[in-house]
């Protein structure tokens, strides 16, 4: 693959030049003011053979699958606390239960329609899982537009020559997804509007599905269903709405009742079947950092199935035994407050001083729920373009698990870099960049 | 109940969850809704089981109406059933029930008991907190938490309630708050459930007292906001005042 790299290398200025032409931006907001950045783009991509492929395919299938089991289980019978497996303090007392989603059952079931899980190559090869992310994912849109201008700016041959996986069917997975629980009606991609940090992917991706792409004045109620307004007055029935806006926003009647935007009335249909609401509503009760410690026992319960796919080594303080671990090893660790999200509330244990590290396990002390500890990953760095020279940077991998009938993993990925040669944190929000994820179609 | 606006407001999205409805304890019969102005709505219970109506009013108006009468008939030992997988969430404090430094302090004074059950436990705690709190209107709000209401030393019934469900929850009982009616005329009154052996009890922390069968609930919930007997959003409508006269009469049985 060195000489990939080197080939590639000199479209890099030009693909660069095109993504910023087309407005491929990430949205920061810093101390209070909204900051629009291009998003860097690296032009060595990831790599994963089709054999690695099969097995992460298979990993993640089983993991989304069992935690669209638990979220269904958690809103209804809640089996899962009743048996033991998981201590009820870290469904209830979390951020991401809600209440309102008791007993509601989505059209066909389906939670976690599209699902961002997060994870890193260790130096051996093994992969682990870092987070997922069942609320909003974002990020698809990057590697598809970067694959499409690098199709626009490379010599055809060039690329011909690698037998890479088409990346275009995104869009395709994603109405699929969309249709399959349509109650009736077109489908919506609903965006906060162009302040949002993925304003891009938003209106990208609706442009790729057909799917209209609306606001919440956009959109009404009416009787027991929902319906897209458009500029002359025209009525006409929505029976899916990817919302790209959070739970407590979507609906000021039944949630933030403070909330100046959300479409009144829209989680009463929706309990009733009226619309599907993509992602469901709820899901961070899956995706909190303290359930993630979870999973793997989640796998056996719900699939009774040994996990493909580890976690990262992972401690909860709650426990005992785990605490015990985390005050002798704390200098090896990394801690993470659960609350947290974007790469914040996130301290390396051997970064702190004296003083700031007695603060700190005072304040795990006192609210031990409220923290995790994991083992520093030694990643497999990867290259990256620093003008012409080639410097390894920590990177990590969001791959894409998309639901309809069964779950399907998009042969791609955003992987994101960070651009500081001492940091471990890839997030785009602080600063990072991306490259695009090439899975191979066969061995050579 | 009535809402008014001081300027007309169009386009009212509201859902109101001021009906009482059967239940193992009570019975309700000729129960009459009347909603005024409204251009569509619909019943649905929400996920604690509460029965709500929501709907839109479309047209300009200055009033928002809601009137519901009916009849209510109690007979019973005050045991509700409840489904043990169910409660684990009433465990766990809300931001209306969350214990802070002065009910902390305040919990740590009272004496360890190890034999009682949470049932006997909280008949306890409504009884040292009787004697600590004071009844007073106009003190408090309705988004006023336990640990605020308990530090201004005086409050109203969901003052009360909160901070008996405040310190419920620091033990890990379940337990629930009940907005409803009580005999007389004013306002709606509110307090508490604890879980006790397969079943909700009901005792009333601003009167100190287990309730009898002239307490008609109306809705219940984890905390005061989940019982909230109005939630709307509107176009217009410039300061607002909200009415709420509830009138309980006895009705003696026909021998």
């Amino acid at each position: 693959m060195m000489a990939l790299a080197e080939e590639l290398h000199e479209y890099s200025g030009g693909v660069n030049e095109l993504l910023a032409r087309y407005g491929v931006k990430f949205g920061i907001y810093k101390n209070g003011e909204f900051h629009e950045q291009l998003f860097p783009f690296d032009i060595i991509p990831r790599v994963i053979s089709s054999e690695e492929f099969a097995y992460l395919e298979r990993g993640l299938k089983q993991r989304v699958f069992a935690l669209n089991e638990f979220i269904r289980d958690i809103y209804s019978d809640g089996k899962i606390i009743s048996d033991g497996v998981i201590a009820e303090e870290f469904i209830y007392s979390g951020k991401g239960y809600l209440a309102q989603c008791r007993e509601i059952s989505p059209p066909k079931n389906v939670y976690a329609h599209i699902s961002g899980i997060d994870l890193v190559q260790a130096k051996n090869r093994t992969c682990y899982i870092l987070e997922d992310n069942l609320r909003i994912p974002s990020g698809a849109s990057y590697p598809m537009i970067a694959r499409e201008l690098c199709r626009k700016s490379l010599p055809s041959e060039l690329l011909g020559k690698y037998k890479v996986a088409d990346n275009r069917n995104y869009a395709e997975l994603l109405r699929r997804t969309m249709d399959y629980v349509n109650t009736g009606g077109i489908s919506v991609i609903l965006t906060p509007g162009r302040f949002n940090a993925a304003y891009f992917e938003h209106s990208y991706l609706a442009e790729l599905t057909g799917a209209h792409l609306v606001t919440c004045d956009d959109l009404i109620v009416e009787g027991e269903n929902l319906y897209f307004i458009d500029y002359s007055g025209k009525k006409e029935k929505v029976g899916a709405v990817y919302r790209r806006i959070s739970d407590e926003y979507l609906d000021p009647v039944n949630f933030e009742r403070q909330s100046l935007i959300g479409i009144p009335h829209i989680f009463d249909i929706y309990k009733k079947g009226n619309v599907a609401l993509i992602n469901a509503p709820g899901n961070g009760v899956a995706d909190d950092k303290g359930i993630y410690y979870f999973v793997p026992a989640m796998i056996k319960y719900y699939l009774n199935e040994e996990p493909i796919l580890q976690n990262a080594p992972t401690y909860l303080p709650y426990y005992e035994q785990d605490m015990k671990y985390v005050l002798e090893h704390f200098d090896d660790l990394v801690l993470k407050d659960v609350a947290e999200a974007g790469g914040y509330g996130v301290v390396f244990g051997n970064k702190l001083t004296r003083s700031q590290k007695e603060e700190f396990i005072a304040m795990i002390k006192a609210e031990p729920r409220r923290f995790i500890a994991q083992e520093v990953i030694d990643f497999q760095d990867l290259d990256i373009y620093e003008g012409n020279s080639r410097v390894p940077r920590k990177a990590d991998l969001r791959a894409f698990v998309l639901m309809s009938d069964e779950p399907v993993v998009w042969k791609s990925g955003l992987t994101r870099f960070s651009r500081n040669p001492d940091s471990f944190i890839v997030n785009s929000s602080q600063g990072g960049g991306f490259k695009d994820t090439w899975v191979m179609t066969e061995e050579k | 109940m009535q809402l008014n606006f001081a300027e007309p407001v169009r386009e009212h999205h509201f859902k109101l969850r001021c009906f009482p409805s059967s239940d193992e304890r009570q019975k309700i019969s000729n129960e009459h809704i009347k909603i005024f102005p409204v251009h569509f709505s619909n019943v649905e219970k929400d996920s604690f089981g509460n029965l709500c109506i929501y709907g839109t009013a479309n047209q300009r108006h200055n009033l928002f109406a809601v009137n519901v009468d009916g009849e209510a008939e109690i007979n019973s030992d005050g045991k509700i059933p409840a489904a043990p997988n169910k409660i684990g969430l009433f465990k766990y404090e809300t931001d209306l029930t969350r214990a802070g430094l002065s009910l902390r302090e305040f919990h740590s004074n009272f004496e360890t008991m190890s034999y009682m059950t949470g049932y006997e436990r909280a008949i306890y705690m409504m009884n040292e907190l009787y004697q600590e709190y004071f009844y007073t209107p106009g003190v408090t709000g309705i988004f006023t938490s336990a640990e605020e209401a308990f530090s201004l030393g005086r409050g109203v019934c969901q003052d009360y309630a909160h901070i008996l469900l405040a310190l419920c929850r620091l033990e890990r009982i379940p337990c629930r708050y009940v907005a409803g009616m009580i005999p007389g005329e004013g306002a709606t009154h509110a307090w508490t459930e604890i879980f006790d052996a397969g079943t909700w009890r009901m005792i009333d922390p601003t009167h100190n007292k287990i309730c009898d069968d002239s307490y008609i609930k109306i809705s219940s919930g984890r905390d005061a906001q989940d019982c909230a007997i109005n939630q709307g959003v509107f176009y217009g409508g410039g300061s607002q005042t909200q009415e709420i006269k509830v009138i309980v009469n006895e009705i003696l049985p026909q021998s």
